[in-house]
């Protein structure tokens, strides 16, 4: 990929996090740090200045995404996008986030939800339909809308 | 009639009967007991009590003329209606209440208490009449139906609340249940992918992707269920949308269009698997033998409601399926052999010029044995 995005994946359940990391990878993107608790993530945010954070919610040693979602709202240039099995424990404004990309997904909508993600980040975002398993949420698709018109 | 003809009544018959007022007779005779006070006299002191009156309190004539009537009250009396019965007394005007008296040896009764004042010609109350019921039966039942009640209510408060907890641990168990499944479904599925890509065998590496795309469909089930409110029912047409979209998505074939006609038809939960599994098949079937090469073409999807069935109708205007396809003992096809049994479903399978359709008929609720599509 010629312009590959910087993510940092945040996931405690090893295996979908090697999988999400594969996935990243073929793909062409820079998988820049991943992180299991909320602690690592926020450390790896300060270190690795990704671009897009891909986030669970239930974190390991008990700790929740939300915490680094609000720790990334506080920070300019970063997309938070969180991958939960809890999607409608989210409320609209998602803590700030992007996104809830609702699992189980299968590698096709992990994929369409990071080229919408990539527009979003990269781009004025796409105004084609939101992929399968995924919400915008409310105070970006305003945001969105402002930029388009 | 008027209590001023009363008083002239009663009056004129004290003239004419001196002694012998029959009415006089009657207050000292009567079961109900009586008394007279005077407000004039310090401390509006009993003047007049009848037998009745002794009989109820217990206490001798003697020990009760001259006194106030307070005398009745003790340790469990309520304050406020004492007070009640002061404000009457002192606005000279009458009063009905209950109160809790009692008797000389210290016993207590419920005493339903009617005190009025006697005015004369002039206007003025030179008596009080105070008539006497013992009504402790009555207050007694009352007060055991207000406490029982009590009890009930209490009852009622402690059971509403033991099971809005228990609601509460259920919805949290049936929440981190729904987690788990996803999060397993979710586990499954990156095994079986990474599991997949370092397959170089061509037919294994097929059979590995083909199941993975079960344990997807089976996915998006799940993702599906609790999107919505009703954790009851699946709609079939939301699911096919995300299925089809997913599976030609998957494909990598940008030359296929996916036609979709969905009308909502919502089934039992307990449906969706196999409807999941059953779409699954029928579409990527479709998309793996009906366009060769990069043929491009058409795939269509129904779902429509009809009547107590509904039908799904996957289409293609692809090459047909081979005879040899249509005819070979698959695991595919004995799979959804097996998924029509199990949801009581026909299926039929159409050559068209050119393409495939598929036809399946199922009813919409829980498959009755007796009942054939």
């Amino acid at each position: 990929m010629s312009d590959p995005l910087r993510i940092l994946v945040v996931e405690d359940e090893a295996l979908i996090l090697m999988q999400i990391e594969m996935m990243l990878e073929e793909a062409g993107h820079s998988v820049v740090g991943t992180a299991m608790t909320a602690a690592e993530a926020i450390a790896q945010i300060e270190a690795c200045r990704p671009e897009l954070v891909l986030i669970d919610l239930r974190l390991a040693d008990g700790s929740s995404g939300l915490e680094v979602a609000q720790a990334i709202r506080e920070r300019d240039g970063i997309t938070a996008a969180f991958m939960t099995a809890n999607a409608r424990q989210l409320s609209e404004e998602m803590e700030g986030a992007t996104a809830v990309i609702a699992k189980p997904f299968s590698e096709a909508v992990l994929e369409d939800a990071l080229a919408y993600l990539k527009a979003c980040v990269r781009r004025p975002p796409p105004s084609e339909p939101v992929p399968n398993g995924m919400r915008i949420s409310a105070e970006c698709l305003a945001r969105f809308d402002a930029m388009r018109h | 009639m008027e209590s001023s003809d009363a008083w002239r009544q009663t009056g004129g018959l004290d003239t004419e009967q001196g002694k012998g007022d029959p009415f006089a007779a009657a207050v000292r005779a009567t079961r109900m007991a009586m008394i007279i006070t005077d407000p004039r006299l310090p401390d509006n002191p009993i003047v007049f009590a009848n037998d009745a009156f002794l009989r109820m309190t217990g206490y001798e004539r003697g020990e009760v003329m001259g006194r106030n009537c307070r005398f009745l009250q003790g340790a469990n009396t309520d304050r406020g209606a004492v007070a009640l019965i002061r404000e009457a007394v002192t606005a000279g005007r009458d009063i009905a209440i209950d109160i809790l008296n009692y008797r000389k040896d210290g016993a207590p009764f419920w005493n339903a208490l009617y005190l009025s004042p006697v005015t004369n010609e002039g206007g003025e109350v030179p008596y009080f009449f105070a008539s006497q019921l013992d009504v402790t039966d009555r207050v007694d039942a009352h007060l055991k139906v207000e406490q029982e009640k009590a009890h009930f209510e209490a009852e009622v408060a402690k059971r509403t609340q033991d099971l809005s907890q228990s609601l509460a641990t259920q919805t949290m168990l049936v929440h981190e249940v729904d987690h788990r499944v996803k999060n397993n479904l979710q586990m499954i599925a990156a095994l079986l992918a990474m599991q997949t890509k370092a397959i170089t065998d061509p037919s294994a590496r097929a059979a590995m992707e083909m199941m993975l795309t079960r344990v997807e469909a089976l996915g998006i089930v799940h993702r599906r269920l609790y999107q919505s409110n009703d954790v009851e029912r699946f709609d079939v047409a939301e699911f096919a949308r995300d299925l089809s979209t997913d599976l030609v998505r998957g494909s990598g074939r940008d030359g296929i269009r996916l036609h979709l006609d969905l009308e909502a038809v919502e089934v039992p939960v307990s449906k969706a698997p196999p409807v999941a599994l059953m779409m699954n098949e029928l579409i990527t079937n479709a998309l793996k033998h009906a366009f060769p090469g990069d043929r491009p073409g058409r795939l269509s999807v129904t779902v429509a409601p009809d009547g107590k069935y509904f039908a799904i109708r996957i289409a293609d205007d692809g090459v047909g399926m081979p005879v040899e396809v249509m005819e070979k003992r698959s695991f595919g096809k004995r799979l959804i052999g097996t998924l029509c049994r199990q949801l009581n479903a026909s299926i039929a399978w159409q050559s068209n010029e050119p393409g495939t359709t598929v036809n399946i008929r199922l009813p919409r609720e829980m498959a009755d044995s007796s009942e054939t599509p």
